[in-house]
């Protein structure tokens, strides 16, 4: 089921938060696991199934692995418990791919390889559907495994609060990648306070409208100009920060979704994005795009195969491995190995020229005019390259093949003419669009909000221990909520008006 | 303390409430069968099935079923139109766009490849049924012709398109009614001409085909009130009703159409459909809408004479003036049927023959079989 769709929005997230509020305590876990299932099953009831086994299979293997952990059983143990679900991930998100390019290099044409297998009848081994949300389930279950294994937190002893855990609805599909260790008391207790609820209420509006306003329009746009992205320069780089800007918020509005609706359900969840596209450096740009993906491979790979505490042949595998890992992670294509390994050599690159601007930055402690000088134009050239960077490596991660990508990247700068009465057309319809996004991917409006929020002392009014409200607190917050009803009222109108709808992180 | 949880509390309160009143609303208010701005059968309620929840589909076709009869849907869409044109300033919605009045829809880019595919189809029908018979052909200029280019909007070159037709259609004699027509001539709201605006065209098809001195000028000018054209449901914006016109008088009162695929024979004018509810477009009134073949009979022409028109949509409105100068006309429009069974149907010996396409049917040639 789709966060942005009717049946979610106007019947099953009422039902749910109403029964959800209305349970005891000790019932809410199992109203929410229920739920979670029907929510998944909604779009893919075969593959629930899937999921459970493999939730199961987790449980009854963790409370074995957590007994005799320092025996060689142990082991044997914890290494099966990890390789289920990577096995799964391999099986449904990497056969296929691997199966035809085998194929392509023995020189075999097949498209198809029909196999019939109990349950899920018949199987085309060459084109097998991923089931949705694989990627950021697995992540939790081996999250989850190897934490009880390392022993930073205990097995759960209830198959229902693991299983709520894993099939949590606002963040199962489409993330964030929800760590069990951060999660494990609020399975056991918790409790929704009004202000989080209210606050969950409009962080969930906002994603929608990232997702349905901004990802969705942008969304019409790439597909409209995809295929005339080589009539000029200027389309070509709208194409690519189109695309950008359509990933963006695709995937930072659903986060949003995810965190409001996680707060409303009384569950705190990691941020995952913090304006990546105003980065300085690409360092910073993965610390600020899609953080609980990178903390992950960062405690779980990283760092196991021995960080940066290594010498440089081996701190250079290792950059290669995890950013060949984050790409493939991402889908099973050359592109998405392509675009891994683009970040990780140019995060090498930035980290070894790290010491150069240490160096720099030291010069500009004169304060003359000209280091003064010399700091804007590094610090404009810096966000800049950052900038190119990022809009190059979504045209990689978006094309279809790479021979498309390197097509779209040409474009940039080998279209024929800069400008055309076409593209004038396309740019100044998407304007606003585009002026929107933009200024929606920083932080200009959250501080405005802040500062009027600072200005009516609405925060103050929200904290527990607040005595007085004035009016025009009482103003701001209502403002808030012809805020929250507008938007909803908007993305319901394109949401009827419209078809085009697809979540694009859904194939990871 | 108290004061601030309860304001936290109307908020939430409100949200929920908000949810639950559109799901109460959906489903006790009464569900239309059909959308008459949108011209298309809303989605009927799915049946729940194993093998539909097995796949999904059911809950694919739920959602397309709520998403169609859902609470103010036509507001809603409205909401949206206003909200890309007005706040984001998109020149369009839904790719319809509006220049002082006019709705037209965005046709672009050009596809000279279907142009040629067209102009193939019409030389092989040519070859095959009627090779010594006397072959004219016109495009109609689509509304685009006169508001894109003009107003900054993409548009096809409607000069390439015409050598690219004449270039191929060599046996056939072109007629250009570019000319004959202004913006005025066609319905704000929809892709068509206005039957009481396109004298002019009458005239130069007249000219060049030789029946001139058949031309009638003397009709009555009768109205249809509230006409809302295709455009007007696609872009979702408050344009106004307009009048429609169709001339009439003793000739065309008197001719006949008979459908080949229902075998019925019914007036020229159908007025009759606009008693029916569901009709979706008031100007099917003009020969009944799309239909693959049909043949007008006109027992009071002034002149012997058979044409056959391969046509689209304009000609509904266009045929029922050139009445009085050939006694039998036939419209073969080879979007519903496929040009290899057309000799089970049409006789075309002693006829001439007319193709009459607007731009948008030869942009997009596949559709033609």
């Amino acid at each position: 089921m789709l966060f942005s769709s009717i049946t979610f929005l106007y019947f099953f997230l009422p039902v749910v938060l109403l029964l959800y509020g209305v349970v005891p305590k000790q019932a809410k876990n199992f109203i929410l696991c229920i739920a979670s299932c029907l929510f998944y099953a909604w779009g893919e009831p075969i593959y629930l199934f899937l999921m459970l086994i493999q939730i199961v299979i987790a449980y009854g293997l963790t409370q074995i692995m957590e007994k005799k952990r320092d025996t060689k059983a142990g082991k044997v143990i914890f290494i099966l418990a990890v390789l289920i679900p990577f096995a799964s991930l391999f099986f449904f998100k990497y056969f296929s791919f691997l199966f035809r390019e085998l194929l392509g290099i023995a020189g075999s044409s097949m498209k198809t390889l029909v196999v019939d297998v109990p349950f899920l009848g018949k199987l085309d081994l060459l084109n097998i559907v991923l089931p949705v949300g694989i990627s950021f389930y697995t992540f939790q279950l081996v999250s989850y495994i190897v934490d009880v294994w390392r022993g930073e937190t205990a097995a759960q002893k209830s198959l229902l609060k693991l299983a709520t855990y894993i099939t949590m609805f606002p963040q199962l599909i489409a993330g964030p990648i929800v760590r069990y260790k951060g999660t494990d008391k609020a399975l056991d207790d918790r409790e929704t306070h009004v202000k989080d609820y209210a606050d969950g209420i409009v962080r969930f509006a906002i994603g929608l409208g990232k997702k349905v306003l901004i990802a969705n329009t942008l969304g019409d746009f790439v597909q409209e100009i995809s295929g005339m992205s080589g009539n000029s320069i200027a389309l070509a780089w709208a194409y690519a920060l189109a695309v950008t800007m359509q990933i963006y918020f695709d995937f930072s509005g659903y986060s949003d979704m995810a965190i409001g609706l996680g707060a409303m359900l009384g569950f705190t969840f990691p941020e995952n994005f913090n304006y990546p596209l105003i980065s300085g450096s690409l360092t910073e740009f993965w610390r600020r795009w899609h953080m609980t993906l990178g903390s992950w491979f960062r405690d779980y790979v990283y760092i196991p195969l021995g960080g940066n505490r290594v010498g440089i042949v081996k701190w250079i595998r290792n950059i290669l491995i995890v950013w060949m890992l984050t790409g493939i992670w991402h889908g099973a294509g050359w592109n998405f190995v392509v675009w891994g390994l683009f970040f990780g050599v140019l995060l090498m690159v930035e980290k070894l020229g790290a010491g150069i601007h240490e160096n720099k930055d030291d010069l500009t402690q004169k304060k003359s005019f000209a280091s003064v000088l010399w700091k804007g134009i590094m610090c404009c050239g810096r966000h800049v390259y950052v900038l190119v960077a990022v809009l190059i490596s979504f045209l990689i991660f978006n094309g279809m093949t790479m021979e498309e990508s390197w097509q779209d990247i040409q474009n940039l700068v080998c279209a024929p003419i800069w400008m055309d009465e076409l593209s004038v057309y396309m740019l100044r319809n998407r304007a606003g669009i585009l002026l929107v996004a933009i200024v929606g991917a920083t932080p200009l409006p959250k501080r405005l909000w802040e500062k009027l929020t600072l200005r009516f002392g609405t925060e103050a009014m929200c904290e527990v221990d607040s005595k007085t409200v004035t009016m025009s607190m009482i103003v701001f917050r209502m403002i808030q909520i012809i805020m929250v009803a507008i938007l909803l009222l908007l993305c319901t109108a394109y949401l009827v008006d419209g078809s085009f709808n697809p979540f694009l992180y859904f194939r990871f | 303390m108290k004061q601030s949880k309860l304001i936290n509390r109307i908020f939430v309160g409100l949200f929920l409430v908000f949810l639950c009143v559109m799901a109460v609303l959906f489903l006790v208010l009464p569900k239309a069968e059909y959308s008459t701005v949108e011209r298309r059968r809303l989605e009927d309620a799915p049946k729940i099935t194993w093998a539909g929840i097995r796949d999904a589909s059911y809950m694919d076709d739920l959602e397309a079923y709520l998403l169609d009869h859902f609470p103010f849907r036509e507001q809603l869409r409205s909401l949206k139109a206003f909200f890309a044109y007005d706040v984001l300033g998109q020149k369009e919605n839904n790719d319809i766009y509006v220049v002082d009045g006019h709705a037209a829809k965005l046709e672009y880019p050009m596809s000279e490849s279907s142009i040629l595919k067209a102009a193939d189809k019409m030389k092989a029908l040519q070859e095959k049924y009627f090779p010594d018979a006397k072959v004219y052909y016109a495009v109609v200029p689509d509304k685009n012709y006169f508001l894109a280019e003009a107003n900054g909007y993409p548009s096809l070159d409607y000069e390439k398109l015409e050598t690219l037709m004449q270039e191929k259609l060599t046996d056939m004699e072109y007629i250009s009614i570019w000319d004959t027509l202004t913006i005025e001539d066609y319905y704000t709201t929809d892709t068509h001409w206005r039957q009481e605006r396109i004298g002019k065209t009458v005239e130069r098809l007249a000219e060049q085909m030789g029946f001139s001195e058949y031309v009638m000028t003397e009709f009555e000018q009768k109205e249809i009130k509230d006409f809302y054209g295709v455009y007007y449901g696609q872009s979702a914006l408050p344009l106004p009703s307009e009048s429609m016109y169709y001339l009439t008088n003793d000739v065309i009162e008197q001719a006949t159409q008979f459908n080949v695929e229902t075998n019925q024979t019914k007036p020229v004018y159908e007025l009759d459909l606009l008693e029916d509810e569901t009709l979706m477009d008031k100007y099917n009134i003009y020969l009944g809408g799309a239909v693959a073949i049909q043949t007008i009979t006109s027992p009071l022409a002034e002149r012997e004479g058979r044409l056959i028109i391969f046509r689209d949509s304009f000609t509904s409105s266009l045929a029922p003036l050139l009445l009085n100068a050939y006694s039998e006309i036939i419209l073969i429009d080879t979007r519903y049927v496929s040009s290899g069974f057309l000799g089970n149907y049409v006789d075309f010996t002693d006829a001439e023959v007319l193709f009459l396409y607007n731009p948008l049917v030869l942009n997009n040639s596949t559709m033609l079989k």
